[in-house]
């Protein structure tokens, strides 16, 4: 079971669950997942961030928690796949290119906090 | 307690040019004297800095290679980003790999005969060994919001997004303290840093993966674009000149064993210097001709001018930086001190 994944919408109604578990009063704010439409996510680390949710979201100073999803390795590549439609809507040709992205790290999004625990495994380990 | 010597540009603005982030350079004997290790004085260093920073650490007895193939003398050994002190554990610093220069290596990268007639027995550098870096496909360094990358040459605020470039001529100045460019890197710099060598655990590519004659950029008009409004930090045109000139007395032939950038090629013609037309490709050709620099206007009749001619007229005859404002080092770098 832990080698499997998670649909995407379940994966956010899941971080959704976990705030109001025990705290029905409280929000979650999800970041960084906006631009997929489709995807499947890590279950064994599903579960482990739905605990983490849910252990914020049970702090007394905590009103509002946020999750953000960034890159793991700041610079991801990535294909690009530039289409030509003609006036029928049908693919003409298609080039495939490469665009390498670099990405800020955590530590602009953990600036401000009082505490950083680091729960990720080595790069490589699940 | 010791004291560690460091020079800093910082973060804001020189000369109406926008520093995106705190840029320190710092002397790998300076770290010696200090006696603490290059990994220690790097922390220590970043832990004096509120915002990002880029490091680099230099060996000024080493020398290294310039994109386009001409060695001078010291190298960045170590490159690191922080912010707000922090260094990030895993991609916050990199160590450039040292190259045994041997008759092996030379007869596979002929520009480093530069080395045997002008360096022998310096270390040389280049970029990291891409099996030491965790970064996949750059040699780029990354903490927070700084990013020190090209192997120490191209920096950049990721959260602003904006960037400037550090050619190793200009950073070898500013160790030197001595004159510097600060400018636009406009259409010819542009166009000139894709036409690279092909060097093993080069500053760019850790592979040789575009050799003199071609360009790594491969997109005709668009490359004078590409960082045309980003501002640089370089050496004065005269400094190019006589490192250029070094390398093609050395017997160095643009675009067969260094690369055909514009400022290569223009020296090139002003000196009577061959050329290997044939070597460069029409992608390349496509590029230099975008800035003005076709087969035609290198052939035709030109005086030929001394090294000390071109030296002289090197404001005027060598294209490179947009917008140039020339200033001692001295007025926007500064040495801080810092007690370990």
């Amino acid at each position: 079971m832990k080698l499997m994944h998670t649909k995407l919408p379940e994966f956010i109604e899941k971080m959704k669950r976990a705030v109001v578990k025990n705290t029905p009063d409280k929000t979650i704010e999800i970041r960084g997942l906006e631009n997929l439409k489709c995807a499947k996510m890590q279950s064994l680390r599903t579960g482990r961030i739905e605990l983490s949710v849910e252990e914020l979201a049970k702090r007394e100073d905590v009103q509002k928690v946020e999750l953000i999803v960034i890159p793991r390795v700041p610079e991801t590549m990535h294909t690009v796949i530039v289409k030509g439609i003609d006036k029928d809507g049908k693919a003409k040709k298609a080039i495939l290119e490469v665009i390498n992205i670099i990405h800020p790290t955590e530590e602009v999004e953990t600036a401000d906090c009082e505490e950083v625990e680091d729960r990720r495994p080595p790069l490589g380990k699940h | 307690m010791k004291k560690l010597l460091y020079r800093m540009i910082k973060q804001g603005l020189v000369k109406d040019f926008l520093i995106p982030l705190n840029i320190v350079f710092v002397d790998k004997k300076d770290i010696e004297n200090s006696g603490i290790e290059i990994d220690q004085a790097i922390e220590k260093i970043a832990q004096q800095i509120k915002g990002p920073a880029g490091i680099n650490v230099f060996d000024m007895d080493a020398c290294t290679t310039s994109s386009d193939g001409i060695v001078l003398d010291s190298a960045i050994i170590k490159m690191a980003a922080s912010d707000n002190g922090k260094i990030h554990r895993e991609f916050g610093m990199l160590p450039m790999e040292e190259m045994k220069v041997t008759d092996q290596l030379i007869s596979e990268e002929p520009h480093l005969a530069q080395w045997k007639k002008y360096y022998n027995g310096r270390k040389l550098f280049r970029g990291p060994n891409p099996a030491k870096k965790m970064i996949p496909v750059h040699n780029a360094v990354m903490t927070g919001r700084a990013v020190n990358n090209n192997s120490a040459t191209e920096m950049m605020n990721v959260v602003t997004m904006e960037e400037i470039l550090l050619p190793i001529f200009g950073q070898l100045q500013i160790m030197k303290d001595q004159d510097v460019l600060i400018g636009y890197t406009g259409e010819f710099i542009s166009v000139g840093i894709g036409m690279t060598v092909a060097e093993k655990y080069g500053r760019v590519f850790p592979t040789r993966q575009f050799k003199a004659g071609d360009t790594a950029h491969g997109s005709g008009e668009y490359a004078k674009t590409l960082k045309k409004h980003i501002p640089c930090i370089v050496a004065p045109k005269q400094v190019i000149a006589k490192y250029t000139i070094d390398a093609l007395e050395a017997g160095m032939i643009p675009g067969k064993h260094i690369g055909c950038s514009p400022a290569v090629l223009t020296i090139a013609r002003y000196l009577g210097a061959d050329i290997d037309f044939d070597n460069i490709t029409e992608k390349a050709q496509e590029e230099l001709a975008s800035v003005g620099i076709t087969f035609d206007s290198l052939k035709a009749p030109v005086k030929k001018l001394s090294e000390e001619e071109i030296i002289a007229k090197a404001d005027d005859i060598v294209p490179g930086v947009e917008k140039p404002v020339r200033i001692n080092s001295t007025e926007f770098v500064m040495k801080k001190t810092l007690e370990v």
